[in-house]
């Protein structure tokens, strides 16, 4: 078979990602295949001849080797399970049917029984931005496009403080500005969805370890303490905010 | 052709460039964030914008430079705030371009060895527009001047400083200013489909002892290039708004390449003391202010614009959320790819399949851009760099990482004896969409165009200040010429359309503008320059004349002897006239 030039790669070996390698070892198995009908010639390959011989047709094919062999994609966008279920993990959590049971559970969740005062711990995340007081709500799950058009349909619940698991800035863009505060499951203070809760004035906690807390439960939000800073991201230094369930749904 | 005639020196210059720009890009990108969306398939749209990138920004800055070259446009760019601005310009141009680059190599369908003439020229043109751009300041990037951007010239920063409106935390303008921004933030993340390319902060510049000025560009937020904005952004008025802040005891030590900033302390929005607000575009006679007229009217300026926005981002959302997957991924990359666009309206060759259209050499590469292998190739690419092409020898260890990688491969100089190469991808092959047709209409400060309007005025419109007689009149220069009449015209230019410095001409300095907004100094100065009206009116004069100044605001003029005030009048005289014929100004 002909041989490629990244083929006599003298430090790099393979991708540290399976699925990339999958890709791109079948992707360099077909150019190597692809280059001997023209003989090895490079030149005319590259920028010509590829552009017929190398198609999308070839890269679903690559795709379904994966899928037969029995593998399925992780998600991101709600939309990726949505148009292929055939293709991606199954989604948990995001239809109004279950997420009435469904709840974060992180394995490294700060979780302590209820004090004297009734606080149960449920966790902490990264304070965004520091406020006088605690923020105290109704915790609603929110994960799909379609919740967010519900609210935007029938307004946001009153005292909703929103967890979420996306720390983009889009998903809740018609919306955010109503929410009480934020819980987000992931991201980091700087995130697109920490930069615009700071600019609201929002109070939200973000890549939030959080385990227990069900939609309609009261919690309340420790956003008085110091906001994270960039160098306690840069060193690992831990500088949490709490978050306490006051009340089961 | 298996040979291409570059230089050494051409070869050597490119590397440098590109090394450069793979120890930011993995800087940035691993102490800034992840980049996930429930909403977009962010990571598949990235991958598929680098290819596009790749395949098409080498003819389409030649046809761009057919008409200006990238020096002259970077002229432009520091005149307005239109999308040419740090992310666009200082970091995704070569970032996009050497991305797909490097992922075409990983895939076997690249040699190191090969485009070289492409990526030398896109190397070259990137160069020559920073220096350009950044000529204030004399870096070629944000990173290398220790990221901080300073851009703008005395003559532009002294209108922004003079014009601002003073506010406090709680009072309507600072409400009405806030709330503006926190709009124009979250549709500025939603129109680039969950980037933060529709926005820039540049600076930070002194303003006073305990204040710095920040400038933050809000960029394409009504309907111009983008079909997705077709008759939702309709009724925003302007496509560029440019809002000033001043802030007080807050320091902002880093102004990276994406346009983001951090502060000591942490910026809060009660440290926001001053505002201003403007827009502009390659078409206008640079900023034109928005509603600076009064406090009053920036306040009801503010608070229609943010109506405007939210308004528009309930309607786009609700667009996005109701389309397919394809869709996304074509925004999302034609966004990303066409970050650089504003490049060919300047020029005035732009052209929709140029910019709105995925490059079918791009589009065979879709099927595999699922959510799962999008995130890890490119979180291998960027963050982890751990593709085989980015490891090199042991012994090396990365600016930030200390790790053997290198983000992009350098063009190996064996091409110079004799090793097979190949100079370019080709010319522009036709691309497709998933979207609606972009409606002939984009909103301009001109008005609404055609896109044939917005290309004739483009070529034909050269800003005043940009002119042939004006555009190498530099800071550098002023400082030397201050106060003769060929750099007062130039300051009157860009003070003409200012509240407080129409017609004050060039001998002006930030004490000066400083003083026009503090009562405190106004008084405490207006005492001194009262006792001796004329000699020690403003600023210049002369050594002389600026000892005596000194001299006299610090013993109050009354500790002097006979002999020393003999002196004193004489050498105020001397500078008094001096001054008079310079013409110097005087608040």
């Amino acid at each position: 078979m002909t041989k490629l030039y990244v083929d006599s790669d003298k430090f790099g070996y393979q991708a540290a990602s399976p699925t990339v390698e999958a890709f791109h070892g079948a992707i360099k198995d077909l150019v190597r295949s692809k280059l001997a009908t023209l003989g090895g010639d490079w030149n005319s390959f590259v920028f010509e001849k590829s552009y017929e011989l190398i198609t999308a047709d070839d890269m679903r094919k690559i795709e379904k080797l994966l899928i037969d062999a029995g593998h399925r994609f992780d998600w991101s966008a709600a939309i990726s399970p949505r148009e292929r279920p055939d293709i991606y993990k199954p989604a948990a959590g995001v239809s109004d049917a279950s997420i009435s049971t469904f709840s974060f559970r992180h394995p490294e969740a700060k979780t302590a029984p209820p004090d004297k005062d009734g606080r149960e711990l449920c966790g902490a995340g990264d304070n965004v931005a520091s406020y006088p007081t605690n923020t105290v709500g109704v915790a609603r799950y929110i994960r799909t496009p379609d919740k967010v058009l519900q609210f935007l349909t029938e307004g946001v619940p009153v005292e909703t403080i929103a967890v979420i698991d996306d720390s983009g800035g889009t998903l809740t863009a018609p919306i955010l500005a109503h929410f009480k505060a934020v819980i987000c499951a992931g991201g980091t203070v700087r995130s697109h969805l920490g930069i615009l809760t700071r600019e609201w004035g929002v109070p939200c906690l973000m890549n939030a370890k959080i385990s227990g807390i069900h939609d309609g439960d009261t919690v309340e939000l420790e956003v008085t303490a110091v906001a994270k800073t960039a160098e306690a991201y840069q060193t690992g230094v831990e500088m949490t905010a709490n978050v306490w369930r006051l009340k089961k749904a | 052709m298996s040979q291409s005639h570059v230089s050494y020196a051409q070869i050597l210059e490119t590397n440098n460039l590109m090394q450069n720009c793979s120890d930011e890009t993995y800087w940035l990108c691993v102490t800034r964030t992840v980049q996930e969306s429930k909403l977009f398939p962010v990571p598949a749209y990235m991958m598929l914008s680098y290819l596009m990138a790749f395949y098409r920004y080498p003819s389409l800055l030649r046809k761009i430079e057919t008409r200006l070259l990238a020096e002259e446009i970077g002229d432009r760019a520091r005149n307005m705030g239109m999308k040419i601005q740090n992310p666009s310009m200082g970091w995704a141009l070569p970032g996009f371009y050497l991305l797909g680059r490097e992922w075409l190599i990983n895939m076997g369908l690249l040699k190191p060895t090969d485009a070289i003439e492409d990526i030398i020229y896109v190397m070259n043109f990137w160069k020559r527009f920073q220096l350009s751009s950044h000529r204030n300041d004399g870096h070629i990037t944000n990173k290398e001047f220790g990221h901080r951007a300073q851009l703008l010239p005395e003559r532009r920063l002294q209108v922004f400083h003079a014009d601002m409106f003073d506010c406090i935390a709680g009072d309507g303008l600072h409400s009405a200013a806030q709330a503006f921004m926190a709009a124009a933030s979250q549709y500025g993340f939603l129109i680039p489909c969950e980037s933060r390319i529709s926005m820039c902060n540049s600076g930070p510049y002194k303003i006073a002892d305990d204040r710095e000025m920040v400038v933050r560009d809000f960029m394409d937020l009504s309907e111009s290039d983008f079909p997705w904005l077709d008759d939702i952004a309709t009724d925003v008025p302007h496509n560029n708004v440019t809002v000033t802040m001043a802030v007080k005891d807050c320091h902002f030590h880093l102004m990276d390449d994406w346009g983001s900033f951090e502060s000591k302390p942490e910026f809060k929005p009660e440290q926001l003391v001053g505002v201003g607000l403007y827009t502009s575009d390659h078409l206008s006679d640079g900023y034109v202010p928005l509603g600076m007229n009064s406090r009053e009217e920036l306040i009801s300026t503010f608070r229609l614009l943010e109506e405007k926005v939210r308004d528009a981002t309930t309607r786009l959302w609700k667009r996005i959320a109701a389309w397919k997957r394809d869709q996304m991924i074509d925004a999302g990359a034609i966004v990303y790819f066409a970050i650089i666009k504003d490049l060919a309206h300047i020029a005035g060759v732009y052209e929709v399949d140029d910019w709105m259209k995925v490059d079918e050499r791009a589009e065979r590469f879709r099927p595999l851009l699922n959510d799962e292998f999008s995130r890890d190739a490119l979180g291998e690419l960027v963050g982890l760099v751990s593709h085989p092409s980015q490891q090199v020898m042991e012994y090396t260890m990365a600016q930030h990482s200390n790790k053997p990688t290198r983000m992009y491969t350098n063009i190996p100089y064996s091409v110079l004896q004799g090793e097979p190469c190949t100079a370019t991808c080709g010319p522009l092959h036709s691309g497709i969409t998933n979207l609606a047709s972009k409606k002939d209409a984009y909103r301009t400060t001109r008005g609404i165009l055609t896109l044939a309007e917005y290309n004739r005025l483009s070529r034909e419109w050269v800003p005043p200040l940009l002119t042939d007689k004006y555009r190498f009149l530099c800071d550098t220069w002023v400082k030397y010429h201050a106060g003769t009449p060929l750099a007062d015209e130039l300051y009157h230019l860009e003070q003409d359309k200012s509240r407080k410095l129409k017609g004050k001409g060039s001998r002006l300095r930030r004490t000066d503008v400083d003083r026009l907004l503090n009562d405190r100094h106004v008084v405490l100065h207006g005492l001194a320059r009262h006792r001796d009206r004329g000699a020690f009116a403003g600023r210049g004069g002369g050594p002389a004349a600026r000892r005596c100044h000194r001299r006299q605001v610090h013993v109050d003029g009354s500790g002097a002897s006979g002999a020393t005030r003999r002196v004193f009048t004489r050498l105020c005289r001397s500078a008094r006239e001096h001054r008079h014929e310079r013409g110097v100004w005087s608040i």
